[in-house]
């Protein structure tokens, strides 16, 4: 049955309202992680014998790999030993007790952001009563799903009540052992987000994380699975523009995307995690593996990204373009100010034939920030006519930053064609003064270069997140100048 | 796998039985170097589609037997032969020994030519392979262009080698001065002979005074059997000029490094390159440039034209300082894959810590252009003649942009038969 | 309503005003001429307030307030308009938008709402039409790809948009052909008003033809070398720079 789109836009405008937090009894673990953390892990979420012996496995491979080195970034060594791998919820006593024992500075940046009071509370972690009105928003949105088919769920409860597609689809696009991070997410992920589009269907609504009941705390090791079978359409939101403060300081997740025939997936993400202050001091380490197998003939996958938060970021959005005539694509926009440091960009892998792929990176510096775009474009010999085409654009603001472009191509067929363009510039002093001389004030005037330099990938984003992302960017910026 | 090793027992035996001249102490301390730092790996980023293993077989093998004297008259023919096509004013190195008669005779105004033994300085071998390089030094040139002295001709440098039956290895190094408002033109060339196992090392280093210029053509013509790895380092003085234009038209496996330090402001620098592989052929081509002051420009167009199994290599580094404004660093890289069993790979990086800066990159990979294939088969070319036409023309656009006019003709002759020889491999 | 008294002002190290006196009343429009290096365009970036010109002496008064006290942004909002003689290109930031953000900028200090959209709409697309301009213009990069031509006529809308009390408008005739001449001539023309003052910096007396001055002054080597009536700019054309110089120095 066709949604009724009036209802739609009402629910998807009020998405600031969440969920419940349902209260799960448990503590936390004593850092450290061997087998019996594992073990403990799946057995408190009541985990069937082969996901445990699926996250062994990971645990094992983990154990044997060494964390990469690579990437433009510094951080002093992370110590795997001192990390509590299993943490409840906060309870509410940890908690402030009210707005006004929260950070003032916080809450001013809630203020420019336009975030609603009740939602200002929930995410500087009040403790705030678990039912809200929204609850039948939550209600009336899982029914919409339901009648299309579609499963959206928490990740644990895809693995209680969905075990076969769990089984037959995770770690098919990351396999456990792919990288370092990804092996650890393997073996100790909490929770994430499960979602499964069936044949022909699509997917009435933006799937959105601030929609998810339990969302709350999925804690520092997500993983998401989302499979669109064949000939179905899924846009699936994550995160968030209010700027997210989380005490675990490493952050691994895994995203795998599965397209099949005909299908689409598109999968917009803001990160906004605490970024350290302005010294340097404190901030989140984003190392994600996100990566999308267009499995089937004539699947599309799009990663569209605004990342403006974390200390570190270590992120590649990936395609895997297997199925003949699939479509990648990543549009990104990465700000790294005062000390933060990103290293990120896509992987297109070009299998099938007459695939294509499209990558706009544009990455802002400002601050002491350095911020490097990283890509590969791989032509498999038997990728007949496969196209890519790469546009990368550095803007940076100050004299202490860095901006830094690391593409890679490797091409073994001959139809092939693939370009790539990379662009340095800076906001300069004429076009300041024009527009002060126009009546912009300073800070109004680079927002808007900012935002005119992004536009290309902003356009990629869904609407109402599109407009969120600008004011985010502005907010990412302050004090950049002068 | 495991990694190939170099077998330093007897790369040590071999750095003993070398004279005990100037050099000496220099080749030892290479040698601790080498054994500490060992040779790079695919695990190294700059080394990642470059794999020593063929040239540490080879240098194995070397080691490991008697040497052979290389027959002087097919030498001397290919001598002859090099020496006549081009105009310049010749000093050769044979299997990495310098040859007497050129560099003893060698006599123009505002030029002195000498050896590194003669001046027992420290070598430098801070970088891969230059360690193993002076190491193995029997000698090198040093050439020396005097402050406001601005020959006419070119200094040509021939490197040759010969292995006719038992596996080859030379070292060659060549250090450049140029004094202050000097101007000076080099022609490198490459070839070698034989049909057993070659690998041959060179390390040149150029050092622009203030207000000079150098203008450099390397061509590597070798066979098709033997290995190379080159390197060359440039450090640039104040408003000097730095023009390089590489053709890699032989050899099995190559790797050349380039690498311009921007020391002083006013400098302009350009490096251009093409490479045409084919059959088995490995090409590998790092450039970087460190813009450590500004203003300053580098911009570098490199060309590469693929067939048979062969892969291209390129990758191109530009790193602009912490307040080296007024930076203009571009770099150009296209390819043309003419088979399904080559591989093109190729890097353009850029490293950026200035703002007051202008950098841009643009990398293609691809066949010839659809509509140009057209345009000349309307005007009744056949398909095998316009792409004959359109691949020429390609490779026509890096040798217009050699710095030496006078050696236009020849390049493009050189090239014109290599092309052919790959345009038939590749069925067009 | 602008009044300068003894100006001087350097450009990296170089000295380019040197003690030039100016006044300029509601209502008037005056031209300031001379040749290449005279420093008309440095006198408009000093006015507007550009942080590359260092003011070494003399005041500048606007509407009795001290004109270099006040940022670029201040000046704007205060009614001071420079037309560029190089506009700026700024990729990816809407034409419309910018204008927008300008007239709001200026409503606010004014304490005025922000326009309403439809209504700005409409007043552009009025202003353009009075310009020949192409309303798809509104939709582009801030001059970005835009022609000679039309980066000068987009600054006239600009203007005509804003309304200024005193428009500074540097060598906007310059590398324009016949038709856009007159298109820029009517827009000035139609500014024209007893409470704003006009001032057309410009090397040729062409734009003089269809915009009457009041006043024409002649710059050399930092100062006004002589004032006059709209004829002095038909003499200059006539006699050239060299008869003002000679008659400086002499």
């Amino acid at each position: 049955m066709a949604p009724d789109p009036d209802n739609i836009e009402s629910l998807v405008s009020r998405r600031y309202e969440h969920g419940f937090v349902t209260d799960i009894a448990a503590d936390t673990m004593p850092p450290g992680l061997d087998e019996d953390v594992v073990r403990a892990i799946s057995a408190r979420k009541n985990e069937p014998e082969f996901m445990l012996e699926w996250r062994l496995r990971a645990y094992r491979q983990w154990r044997d790999m060494q964390e990469p080195a690579w990437a433009h970034v510094h951080y002093p060594p992370i110590d795997f030993e001192a990390i509590s791998y299993f943490s409840a919820p906060m309870s509410d006593d940890d908690r402030p007790k009210s707005l006004d024992e929260v950070d003032p500075k916080l809450l001013e940046t809630y203020d420019k952001l336009g975030i609603p009071l009740h939602e200002r509370a929930r995410l500087a972690g009040v403790a705030v009563d678990a039912v809200f009105d929204s609850v039948s928003v939550a209600t009336t949105f899982k029914e919409k799903l339901s009648e299309a088919g579609i499963i959206f769920c928490p990740f644990s409860e895809a693995v209680e009540n969905h075990p076969e597609l769990v089984k037959k689809y995770l770690g098919t696009v990351v396999p456990q052992r792919d990288n370092f991070y990804a092996a650890l997410n393997s073996a100790v992920f909490s929770d994430g987000s499960f979602v499964y589009v069936p044949k022909g269907v699509r997917c009435p609504m933006e799937l959105s994380t601030y929609f998810r009941i339990n969302a709350a705390n999925t804690g520092q090791f997500e993983r998401t699975l989302i499979i669109a079978d064949e000939g179905s359409y899924v846009s699936y939101l994550e995160g968030c523009t209010a700027p997210m403060r989380d005490e675990n300081q490493l952050h691994a997740a895994v995203v795998e995307l599965v397209a099949l025939d005909n299908a689409e997936i598109k999968y917009s993400t803001v990160q906004n995690w605490y970024p350290g202050d302005e010294n340097g001091k404190g901030g989140i380490y984003n190392f994600v593996t996100k990566r999308g197998d267009c499995r089937g003939a004539n699947s599309k996958i799009s990663w569209t990204q605004v990342e403006t938060g974390s200390a570190i970021t270590w992120k590649y959005p990936s395609c895997i373009l297997r199925g003949d005539n699939s479509v990648g694509e990543f549009y990104s926009v990465a700000v790294a100010n005062n000390y933060q440091q990103a290293d990120t960009g896509t992987k297109m892998i070009h299998i099938g034939r007459n695939t294509s792929s499209t990558i706009v990176s544009k990455g802002i510096s400002a601050g002491h920030a350095q911020n490097a775009y990283r890509g590969l474009v791989r032509v498999m010999p038997q990728a007949d006519g496969a196209r890519n085409h790469t546009q990368c654009d550095s803007l940076l603001i100050g004299k202490k930053c860095g901006a830094h472009t690391f593409p890679y191509m490797e091409i073994r067929n001959p139809g092939a064609k693939v370009e790539h363009e990379a662009t340095t510039s800076k906001i300069s002093a004429n076009q300041l003064f024009y527009c002060r001389q126009r009546g912009l004030s300073e800070e109004d005037a680079v927002n808007m270069i900012v935002n005119g330099f992004c536009k290309e990938v902003f356009k990629e984003l869904p609407m109402e997140f599109a407009v969120e992302a600008q004011a985010l960017l502005n907010v990412s910026l302050e004090g950049a100048v002068g | 796998m495991k990694p190939a090793a170099l077998s330093f027992e007897a790369l040590r035996d071999a750095v003993e039985r070398l004279p005990d001249d100037r050099l000496a102490s220099s080749r030892r301390a290479a040698l601790a170097h080498l054994a500490e730092h060992g040779l790079p790996t695919t695990r190294n980023e700059d080394w990642k589609y470059t794999d020593l293993a063929p040239v540490i077989d080879i240098s194995n093998r070397w080691l490991q037997r008697e040497r052979e004297t290389a027959p002087s008259h097919e030498r001397e023919k290919m001598v002859e032969q090099v020496c006549r096509s081009i105009d310049a004013d010749w000093l050769v190195i044979c299997d990495g020994a310098i040859d007497n008669r050129f560099a003893t005779d060698f006599e123009q105004p505002g030029i002195s030519v000498t050896r590194l033994s003669e001046h027992g300085g420290e070598l430098q071998f801070g970088m891969p392979l230059s360690d193993l390089n002076a190491a193995l030094l029997q000698d090198g040139l040093r050439i020396h262009i005097a402050g406001g002295a601005t020959p006419s001709r070119p200094v040509g440098i021939l490197l040759i080698d010969h292995a006719a039956t038992s596996p080859g290895m030379s070292q060659a190094r060549i250090e450049i001065e140029l004094e202050a408002n000097s101007a000076a033109s080099f022609v490198e060339y490459h070839v070698s002979s034989g049909a057993a196992d070659h690998y041959a090392n060179t390390v040149t280093t150029l050092r622009l005074g203030d207000n000079s210029r150098a203008d450099c053509v390397r061509i590597q013509n070798r066979a098709g059997n033997h290995s190379q790895t080159g390197r060359l380092s440039v450090v640039s003085g104040r408003d000097s000029r730095f023009r390089h234009c590489a053709f890699d038209l032989g050899g099995k496996f190559i790797r050349n490094d380039l690498h311009v330090d921007i020391a002083r402001p006013g400098a302009q620098v350009e490096f251009n390159g093409l490479y045409l592989a084919g059959d088995q052929q490995h090409i590998d081509n790092h450039t970087r440039a460190d813009h450590r002051v500004g203003p300053a420009t580098s911009t570098q167009e490199y060309r590469g034209i693929v067939a048979g199994s062969a892969r291209g290599v390129w990758n191109g580094k530009a790193i602009v300082y912490e307040g080296a404004d007024g930076t203009d660093a571009s770099q150009t890289n296209h390819n043309l894959l003419l088979s399904d069993k080559a591989e093109v790979d190729a890097k353009p990086e850029l490293e950026i810590y200035a703002d007051d800066v202008k950098c841009s990159h643009g990398t293609t990979v691809g066949e010839l252009d659809e509509t140009a294939l057209f345009y000349l088969r309307t005007r009744g070319l056949s398909e095998h003649e316009a792409k004959q036409v359109l691949t020429r023309a390609f490779a026509q656009a890096i040798v217009s942009k050699s710095p030496i006019a006078s050696m236009h003709d020849t390049l493009a002759d050189r090239i014109a038969d290599r092309l052919a020889n790959l345009l038939q491999g590749a069925g067009a | 309503m602008l009044e300068i008294k003894n100006l001087k002002a350097s450009i990296g190290g170089t000295e380019i005003l040197r003690g030039l006196s100016l006044n300029v009343g509601a209502g008037e429009i005056h031209a300031i001429m001379g040749p290449n290096g005279s420093g008309k365009s440095t006198l408009a970036q000093v006015i507007a307030g550009h942080a590359d010109y260092e003011v070494l002496a003399g005041t500048v008064t606007y509407m009795g307030k001290n004109l270099l006290d006040l940022e670029p942004e201040e000046r704007a909002r205060e009614g001071i308009f420079l037309g560029f003689q190089y506009p700026v290109e700024i990729p990816g930031v809407n034409n419309a938008y910018l204008l927008k953000a300008a007239v709001n900028a200026k409503r606010k200090h004014q304490g005025l709402p922000e326009i309403d959209a439809f209504e700005f709409l409409k007043l552009a697309k009025e202003k353009m039409a009075l310009l020949d301009m192409d309303p798809k213009l509104l939709n582009r990069g801030v001059n970005e790809g835009f022609s000679g031509g039309e980066k000068k006529r987009n600054e006239i809308l600009q203007m005509a948009m804003l309304e200024p009390k005193l428009a500074i408008l540097d060598e906007t005739d310059s590398g324009l052909d016949i038709d856009a001449l007159r298109a820029v001539a009517k827009g000035v023309n139609a500014l024209r008003s007893p409470d704003r003052a006009i001032v057309l910096v410009t090397h040729y007396q062409r734009l003089l033809g269809y915009v009457e001055p009041d006043r024409v002054h002649v710059l050399s080597q930092g100062k006004i070398a002589r004032s006059g009536d709209k004829t002095l700019a038909l003499q200059l054309e006539e006699k050239g720079y060299d008869w003002v110089r000679e008659a400086a120095n002499g």
